[in-house]
């Protein structure tokens, strides 16, 4: 083949590649021209405190969208991780409940993993099944109601919910610490190359004598044990384990995740973009409640969003 | 060629894709009646004016006309609508559905049951299909399901759809890659047949004796562009490839070597369970495994690799090893070059990941991976083995079959393997990157490695082995060594044939 002069310049290559980052921009300024409380600091605040959470969760997601699956479970676990963590502190002790929590997490995403790459099920079903199975146990372990403990959590517990530090909350640093380890094990380690080999080909990764088996089950492991953070950081934040914590929260995380142009079909995704990729959830949700839009347009709306970034992937598929 | 209307007439058909100019100012011309073939090297832009012309593509610039009138195809359904229908090497069938449904799928005739709900007539669907299948001397039962046919019994089934829809052009693609010798005579029956009821054939094939063979007119393509138009009787293979490269291709016979080392990847003397054939590969020495279509050569490097069923135990160096996967394999030294590439790269890759991907622990620094030391690593192997272009960054895919192929090749070198289990490692790829392929191969064993390698084309293994099995079902049925009396082309076709 003749190769002749690209067209496309180092310029238009680099808004391709931002496409998130300016759709982020460009939300911003739209609620921000609309409405002058968007840019108070208190709802600032809010917006971060809210896409600490989903940041979180998002990470997960992408290990497991780059390897090529899905994981519908992690609103569910969210849930769970909360309600075992206030249920254990109220036992024992507070850091020995957020070690259940986590644990539980971890648990649900390696059963996940088990299913998906050694029994084979279809990632979308089968974390569908646990899905509905984990919001099922939760509902059992609270009999339905919120775990608030009869004097309260643990006052540390708390705090860790509340406290700053260097003026920033901590529910703040802890994702940025989590995104600086994670970021280095997706994106600098031969781990992280494995994972994207076996989204992009999984064939082609066994026969590059990767173990596919073992790298999927991982990835759903780390997203589960991250969807486990998320659900401490929450029962931190309201203060108490609620079962119907996390609902729908899978559906914004996937979102999240696309809208940071990572590929369904796997073997593609950035973790900072599927973090730009939150925001742009979390400012569109709070744009939309300054608007005054009722919240049953903003599921609408929500689902639009959805459908669109799957469609772009679809699209850009299509292209190349 | 019985009117003075060309059936199809193609002039200055251009098409660029990104950064390539595909197709320059392309000019073709098929008569009813004829066998117009195609050749070129990867990447000449054949399959690009296939897919213009079955309007997959639109293209630049350019003119297509059909009986003289000019056309437009804004889809694949229009092309087709024009009489003109591509039978690629992916056929499109229904597996599911009978012969007579696919044949006749998409047109099938209807009636009214009860004089007012509309249902497939069954009976008018069996003999349409059955005529036009008589039309090509193939009689199959019709009820058949079409997932229970062999390959080429199923191209059969997609060119008798093309003629139910009154196909007047038709795309051939590579259609005798996976045919048998026996299944390709047959299809040159039917293109006579064809030729004899007017239909014109664009013939696309890497087979060069074959289009010598069949072509009434042929077209080389070189970087886009027409090299030259050439007539039955006045051409061979020889001015083929000339033509295709633009310059004479180096001798592919090789000296007849008779020193070896000891034994090196032996699975006779040791249980490998069934189907992993039983021969020894000595140092230094290239076996070439060779069988029909379903001769079960892939299976048997694929489970010596651990991607098999079952777990591979095999003698290496002297050792006996289990492979239980293809990670052992590979730590062990050994690797596989897939049959097809899209099982060996990963395509959304760079040239450079997948060139270190079996290798990344070895390549991981302390915290991270050592890029630099990939880098060179990349470079250098880059280098030797002539992988264009020269971009380590370039997405994989955007390479051609030949090129991709090296990069698995430079895969190995990169992890030091020395055994390494090739599989149909030229198919589809054009005739230089297939002499620079067998370069490597030979230059591999020269430093003391050793190479078990399958391929259907039987020419190629008689002149790249040291040794020769043929294989039937899974089983090997014959072994012949370079420089025995009996090592030539029409024994090994003999020993197959059974």
């Amino acid at each position: 083949m003749k190769m002749v002069q690209g067209r496309d310049s180092p310029y238009a290559l680099l808004l391709r590649n931002q496409v998130p980052l300016i759709a982020l921009v460009a939300v911003c300024v739209f609620t921000a021209v609309l409405s002058d409380r968007f840019l108070s600091p208190v709802n600032l605040n809010n917006i971060l405190l809210q896409a600490c959470v989903m940041s979180v969760i998002a990470m997960g997601m992408t290990f497991v969208i780059v390897s090529g699956g899905f994981d519908l479970s992690v609103g569910s676990t969210v849930a769970l991780s909360g309600t075992v963590a206030t249920w254990v502190m109220l036992e024992t002790h507070w850091a020995v409940g957020v070690a259940a929590g986590i644990a539980a997490g971890a648990l649900v995403g390696y059963v996940n993993g088990l299913i998906v790459a050694r029994l084979r099920v279809n990632p979308f079903i089968a974390t569908l099944g646990t899905m509905v199975v984990v919001r099922g146990i939760v509902l059992l372990i609270t009999d339905g109601r919120p775990i608030v403990g009869d004097e309260g959590l643990p006052d540390t517990f708390i705090e860790l919910g509340r406290g700053r530090l260097f003026g920033v909350h901590l529910l703040v640093w802890l994702p940025l610490l989590l995104f600086a380890v994670f970021g280095w094990l997706l994106h600098m380690t031969a781990y992280g190359k494995r994972v994207f080999a076996t989204g992009g080909n999984r064939d082609a990764a066994f026969l590059a004598g990767i173990d596919v088996d073992r790298i999927t089950a991982s990835a759903y492991t780390w997203c589960g044990t991250l969807a486990g953070v998320a659900g401490v950081m929450l029962a931190a934040r309201l203060q108490s384990g609620q079962p119907t914590a996390g609902e729908f929260y899978e559906l914004t995380a996937i979102a999240a995740v696309v809208l940071g142009g990572a590929s369904l079909r796997g073997g593609e995704g950035q973790l900072y973009k599927s973090i730009i990729g939150v925001f742009i959830m979390v400012v569109l949700a709070n744009g939309l409640n300054l608007l005054n839009v009722h919240s049953y347009w903003q599921r609408v709306a929500v689902g639009l969003v959805i459908i669109a970034a799957a469609a772009a992937d679809q699209f850009n598929a299509r292209r190349t | 060629m019985t009117n003075g209307i060309p059936l199809l007439v193609i002039e200055g058909l251009s098409k660029r894709f990104d950064a390539t100019q595909a197709l320059d100012g392309v000019c073709f011309e098929l008569h009813s009646g004829e066998v117009h073939t195609l050749v070129g090297e990867n990447g000449a832009g054949k399959s690009t004016l296939i897919k213009i012309l079955g309007g997959v593509y639109e293209r630049d610039a350019g003119d297509i006309r059909i009986d003289g009138r000019l056309v437009h195809f804004r889809g694949p359904r229009e092309a087709q609508e024009a009489g003109i229908v591509v039978i690629p090497q992916e056929m499109q069938l229904v597996p599911a559905a009978t012969v007579a449904e696919n044949v006749t799928l998409g047109a099938w005739p209807q009636k009214r049951a009860l004089g007012l709900l509309p249902v497939i007539d069954r009976g008018a669907m069996r003999r349409r299909a059955a005529e036009v299948l008589a039309q090509l001397d193939f009689h199959h039962d019709l009820d058949a399901r079409v997932d229970a046919l062999s390959f080429a019994e199923r191209q059969l089934v997609v060119i008798a759809r093309a003629l139910s829809h009154e196909a007047r052009v038709l795309v051939l693609d590579e259609p005798t890659a996976s045919l048998e010798h026996r299944e390709a005579e047959r299809l040159f029956a039917v293109i006579a047949a064809l030729k004899r009821r007017g239909v014109g054939i664009i013939y696309v094939s890497h087979r060069l004796d074959e289009v010598v063979a069949l072509s009434d007119r042929c077209t080389v393509l070189r970087d886009g562009c027409v090299v030259e138009e050439c007539r039955k009787g006045q051409f061979g293979t020889d001015h083929l490839i000339r033509l295709m490269t633009g310059r004479d291709l180096e001798e592919l016979h090789r000296p007849h070597k008779t020193e070896f080392g000891p034994a090196h990847l032996d699975t006779e003397s040791v249980d490998t369970g069934s189907g992993a054939g039983g021969f020894v590969v000595r140092r230094g020495e290239v076996m070439g495994l060779t069988g029909l279509l379903g001769s079960g050569t892939s299976a048997v490097l694929r489970r010596i690799f651990g991607a098999g069923s079952e777990p591979a135990t095999v003698s290496l160096r002297g050792e006996t090893r289990t492979f239980r996967r293809p990670a052992d394999a590979i730590a062990a030294g050994v690797g596989l070059v897939p049959e097809e590439r899209r099982l060996g790269l990963v395509m959304s890759f760079s040239v450079r990941d997948n060139i270190a991907l079996p290798s990344l622990v070895r390549l991981s620094g302390l915290l991270r991976l050592d890029t630099a030391q990939i880098d060179r690593l990349v470079e250098q192997l880059m280098e030797s083995l002539d992988i264009r272009p020269r971009n380590p960054l370039l997405p994989v895919s955007q390479l051609s079959g030949g090129n991709q192929q090296k990069v698995i090749f430079a895969r190995w070198l990169a992890s030091h393997v020395d055994t390494l289990l090739l599989d149909e490692p030229t198919h589809g790829i054009d005739v230089g990157a297939k002499a620079r392929i067998h370069h490597l191969m030979r230059e591999f064993v020269e430093n003391a490695g050793a190479i078990l390698f399958a391929s259907s084309d039987m020419l190629e293994v008689m002149n790249m082995s040291d040794a020769v099995v043929a294989m039937r079902s899974g089983e090997s049925v014959a072994r012949m060594a370079r420089g025995d009396a009996g090592y030539n082309e029409g024994a090994l076709r003999a020993a197959l044939a059974g």
